[in-house]
């Protein structure tokens, strides 16, 4: 895209492309960070407005560092944080007739042993593992997300992966 | 490869298939592989990024408008203001200014150009002051005496016919069936059915239903009406009675006696009695008063 060609970024088309382009990524880097309790999408809602506000000072390709820094700021302005304990989506077992009860009991406990160790990590560690596993980023895109290097990414996502074994394995 | 670089290019999903027959070799493949998948239970709840933007948009607009038409808007309020005023100034200097005075009443007006008007009973004057140096027109329906200033071409239209002068002193009556133009200084152009006649000093334009009827010079200064008498030269009674219950304020019941027998003479507009007799003893009629200012007028 031809961003840099436009001084700013207040053009409603540009505007909305911008949305479109980081909303998503914005509201999941907000949900892995600190969970349900400060509302994604109301975080990325305001960013975005906050955006607009500030719109003749940013140029595009400052724009996503911008909302990734608003929204995260004023998540963190919100109150000392609790410890964020993610919700997941229990696998539905009536689709699986060979599996034992004992499988499923097995199963169920697994999920909350790896909820468990997830609300462990450290928010950096649990932003970009999500963002890896779950999103399927390459280490490369959230490494230009977060405005970290790609070296530091990996670090993360792999510290992340074993801290999560072994707090699995521990329990 | 190291197990650890191996399980990073794992995380990254760049192992080549060489490299992941290597990785699933490494003895904890398949825990890293369970975990893995069982992490995407935890996928986010989903996020509806179009009502998102329609509240951002909602947030937005107010403030992007704000501020971009406070002053537009105020201007445009100022703007109307203004208009809505000049139209309502407009419109009231368009009106016409209009006099009328009923029975028994008479009044003056001096026009803007100090042209003198003066107005006869039950008659109405009404004219436009505003663009009176242009157009010194002026619409009469009854009588009313001009003392016309010098000055550009001065109008008095009737829906009979128009009279027009540049300055001069002339009387003109137009009552029902009567048109009557005296012209006592000067020259007056009296066009009537669409013919011009040209009145010197002391002539006078006269159409009674619809016919001109010739009339002599009359030597008078200024009308009658003026010295508060009514004078007629061979009128048909029923116009003498007409300005009659003008002047006064009564009915005349005159079925029993024929009207349109002519009448010479004149009648003063201060003393009912005096001018009832001026008229009917002349004809040899009588006259009853009736109460609610009814008279019967009979032949003797």
């Amino acid at each position: 895209m031809n961003d840099d060609l436009k001084e700013n970024i207040c053009d409603e088309t540009l505007f909305s492309a911008i949305f479109k382009r980081h909303s998503k990524d914005l509201h999941n880097f907000l949900y892995y960070k600190f969970g349900e309790s400060y509302s994604p999408a109301d975080q990325v809602q305001d960013a975005f407005v906050k955006l607009w506000e500030n719109c003749g000072k940013i140029t595009p390709s400052k724009a996503k560092s911008f909302l990734f820094t608003v929204a995260n700021n004023a998540t963190l302005n919100a109150t000392a944080h609790k410890k964020v304990v993610l919700k997941y989506q229990k696998l539905s077992h009536k689709n699986y007739t060979h599996e034992t009860p004992e499988f499923i009991l097995e199963s169920d406990e697994y999920m909350r042993k790896l909820q468990h160790a997830l609300s462990n990590l450290s928010e950096i560690q649990r932003t970009t593992f999500l963002l890896n596993r779950i999103d399927g980023k390459k280490h490369k895109e959230i490494a230009s997300l977060l405005g970290i290097s790609q070296k530091a990414v990996e670090k993360r996502i792999y510290g992340a992966l074993k801290k999560l074994r072994k707090t699995i394995k521990e329990i | 490869m190291k197990r650890e670089e191996l399980i990073k290019k794992w995380l990254d999903n760049e192992l080549s298939s060489e490299e992941f027959k290597l990785f699933h070799k490494l003895d904890d493949a398949d825990e890293l592989m369970k975990l893995s998948e069982s992490i995407k239970a935890f996928q986010i709840p989903s996020f509806n990024s179009d009502s998102t933007f329609e509240k951002i948009n909602q947030s937005i607009n107010p403030t992007k408008f704000r501020s971009k038409n406070s002053w537009t808007r105020q201007f445009l309020r100022i703007a109307a203001i203004v208009v809505i005023g000049l139209g309502i100034y407009t419109y009231i200097g368009s009106l016409d200014t209009r006099i009328s005075t009923s029975i028994a009443e008479k009044t003056s007006v001096i026009l803007p150009d100090a042209s003198h008007v003066l107005i006869n009973s039950k008659t109405d004057v009404s004219f436009n002051k505003n663009n009176w140096g242009n157009n010194r027109d002026i619409k009469l329906e009854g009588e009313a005496y001009f003392k016309v200033s010098k000055g550009a071409k001065f109008n008095v239209r009737t829906s009979t016919g128009t009279i027009t002068v540049l300055g001069t002193e002339f009387n003109v009556k137009h009552r029902d069936g009567l048109f009557e133009v005296m012209c006592y200084e000067g020259s007056v152009n009296v066009n009537c059915n669409d013919t011009d006649q040209l009145l010197m000093s002391g002539d006078s334009f006269l159409l009674l239903n619809g016919e001109i009827i010739a009339t002599d010079k009359e030597n008078l200064k200024s009308p009658a009406w003026k010295n508060n008498q009514s004078y007629f030269k061979s009128m048909p009674l029923i116009f003498v009675f007409r300005e009659f219950e003008r002047q006064y304020k009564v009915i005349l019941d005159y079925q029993l006696i024929d009207t349109s027998q002519k009448f010479t003479g004149s009648f003063a507009h201060d003393d009912l009695d005096l001018a009832l007799k001026s008229i009917t003893l002349p004809l040899n009629i009588k006259f009853e008063k009736l109460k609610q200012s009814k008279i019967i007028l009979s032949s003797e």
